[in-house]
């Protein structure tokens, strides 16, 4: 068993895979890791906060974060893969296992190898809206990304002082030197593959380092710029693979939940409907007519998708401080806004009281010049700023100051 | 290093374990089963059929490079990296667009075109970054260089 892990290393040895470029790599990926749990966590809370949570209401704040979430993770593919190509040979490490504590350590990396796997492919898949996976999205990859973070942290712990070592410049490690010839199998099938694979030219060690991080660096700026153009308005000429493309959809902008799917085609097109606002002893309702009669706002927000898309557009109608003012209702609280679908996740959501008193939040009745499409929410919309496009609820029902 | 590395380690326990309450919180016991059984088949698959499929192209088009010039091998090779992993991504979305997205918005693109005019432009510069080595570098100075 020892010769042919040892025959598996040596078959395996290449000029990039050492600690260094392990290093090299491995801050890329774990910056990257990072930055997509700061956001994935911001965006979480911005979803389900906690009651004392307040957020900054900048215009594109969201757009940003999660455009950065979803690119970032998009990158993640070359490096993680890259990481792995480097480390390969650390699987067949002789002996496979010296105790209980190394034991632990091998299986911590397993399970931070296979969680970020998992972890980048679904959230890549949940891009495209494709669910192959017999789990629910939204909840595992909540809860693998502490996982994965726990596990790196772990990782850095363990290997601090090789990381440390090899931070600036490249230091020989134990781990590095393949196993001698005759520490390998040398008969049988297995010792003649090796034997096979041993007699191949061997690459020259610069350039075959040159060519493994030309590989690594070019795949990653392909992936990025070739998708981020969803995120992005700069990037958008060369938008090859991303799943959405801006400017395209009803109004010149994309839509997540059809006005089909949500089941609203009748109740939104219904000749009595009205808005209702409640607070506290008082309710008032409101025709599609009368938020026209009262005075209009228009403002320039982005419709920004978790799903990392997003799209500027100019929308109009009735600022919520003013409704409220209308309807005699407290513009300082929480609001619980109800949409006309019948049911889904996002039928009923708050929002939080820094949005209700921001003046850029309306209760939308047009869109870039023209009246709301049924699929952007007709009759009325909300819209707000730095919030994500699940919460922009679309064919409001009522809205209900919390008391 | 090694109050560090105690924050760390720390750290990283509370971040495994704070992952095991939420996944015992909000997920089911049926769908846990599933992650773990993603999370295995993500290992086997990366490290039983991906990595030894790597090394077996590796040392082939090494082999079959013997009276190529080292330099454009590895140059090829650094093009067929960047085509393959833009595939991995791409691959699943053309499938995505087959099973038929939820609305005309979603996967709007034609990714399989936009694939393979990828894969044209990455060999044409992968060609042309060849033919500038092989120009610019003479052979025996290569050789002297190794």
């Amino acid at each position: 068993m020892r010769r042919l892990l040892n025959g598996m290393r040596r078959s395996l040895t290449s000029p990039v895979r050492n600690a260094r470029s392990a290093v090299v790599i491995g801050r890329l990926l774990g910056l990257a890791f990072l930055v997509c749990f700061a956001t994935g966590v911001y965006s979480h809370f911005l979803q389900d906060p906690l009651p004392w949570m307040r957020f900054a209401t900048w215009p594109q704040l969201y757009q940003v974060t999660q455009g950065i979430h979803i690119t970032a993770g998009i990158a993640c593919f070359p490096l993680l893969l890259g990481k792995l190509y480097v480390v390969y040979p650390q699987l067949f490490q002789t002996p496979a296992l010296k105790g209980p504590v190394h034991l632990l350590e091998r299986a911590s990396i397993a399970l931070f190898v296979g969680a970020s796997l998992v972890q980048i492919v679904i959230g890549l898949l949940n891009t495209y809206q494709w669910y192959p996976f017999p789990f629910n999205f939204k909840q595992v990859h909540w809860a693998l990304s502490f996982v994965i973070i726990g596990s790196l942290a772990i990782h850095i712990a363990v290997k601090l002082p090789i990381i440390a070592r090899n931070w600036s410049k490249a230091v020989p490690e134990a781990d590095d030197e393949p196993p001698a010839e005759s520490e390998v199998p040398t008969t049988g099938v297995t010792g003649r593959v090796m034997h096979w694979i041993d007699r191949t030219p061997a690459p020259e060690a610069g350039l075959s380092r040159r060519g493994f991080f030309a590989a690594v660096g070019l795949s990653t700026v392909a992936v990025v710029a070739l998708t981020a153009g969803q995120s992005f308005a700069a990037l958008k000429p060369l938008n090859l693979f991303g799943p959405r493309q801006k400017d395209i959809g009803p109004q010149g902008l994309p839509i997540n939940r059809t006005a089909e799917a949500a089941k609203v085609t009748e109740s939104a097109m219904a000749a009595d409907w009205v808005l209702t606002v409640m607070a506290a002893g008082t309710v008032a309702t409101f025709t599609r007519a009368q938020l026209l009669a009262l005075p209009q706002t228009q403002v320039d927000l982005p419709i920004a998708c978790v799903e990392g898309w997003s799209q500027m557009a100019t929308w109009k109608g009735v600022r919520m401080r003013d409704l409220l003012e209308a309807a005699g209702a407290p513009s300082d609280k929480r609001l619980i806004v109800n949409s006309l679908e019948e049911r889904g996740g996002y039928r009923t959501t708050e929002m939080g009281a820094e949005y209700v008193g921001d003046d850029l939040t309306l209760v939308a009745l047009e869109l870039n010049g023209g009246t709301l499409d049924i699929q952007h929410g007709y009759p009325a919309r909300v819209i707000a700023p730095g919030r994500p496009g699940v919460l922009q609820t679309k064919w409001l029902r009522s809205l209900e100051v919390a008391s | 290093m090694k109050i560090a590395r105690i924050i760390l380690l720390a750290v990283g326990l509370l971040g495994l374990a704070l992952g095991a309450v939420v996944m015992v919180a909000e997920v089911r016991p049926a769908q846990i089963v599933g992650v773990g059984i993603w999370i295995l088949g993500a290992i086997v698959l990366h490290d039983a059929v991906l990595a030894p499929a790597l090394l077996g192209v590796d040392v082939l088009m090494r082999r079959a490079g013997r009276r190529v010039r080292p330099a454009v091998v590895v140059i090829v090779q650094v093009g067929v990296v960047v085509g393959a992993i833009m595939s991995l991504l791409v691959l699943p979305e053309m499938y995505a667009k087959v099973l038929g997205p939820k609305n005309d918005t979603v996967l709007p693109l034609d990714y399989g075109l936009n694939l393979a005019l990828f894969w044209s432009v990455t060999a044409l510069l992968t060609a042309v970054a060849c033919a500038v080595y092989v120009r610019a570098v003479p052979r025996r100075a290569a050789q002297r260089a190794t």
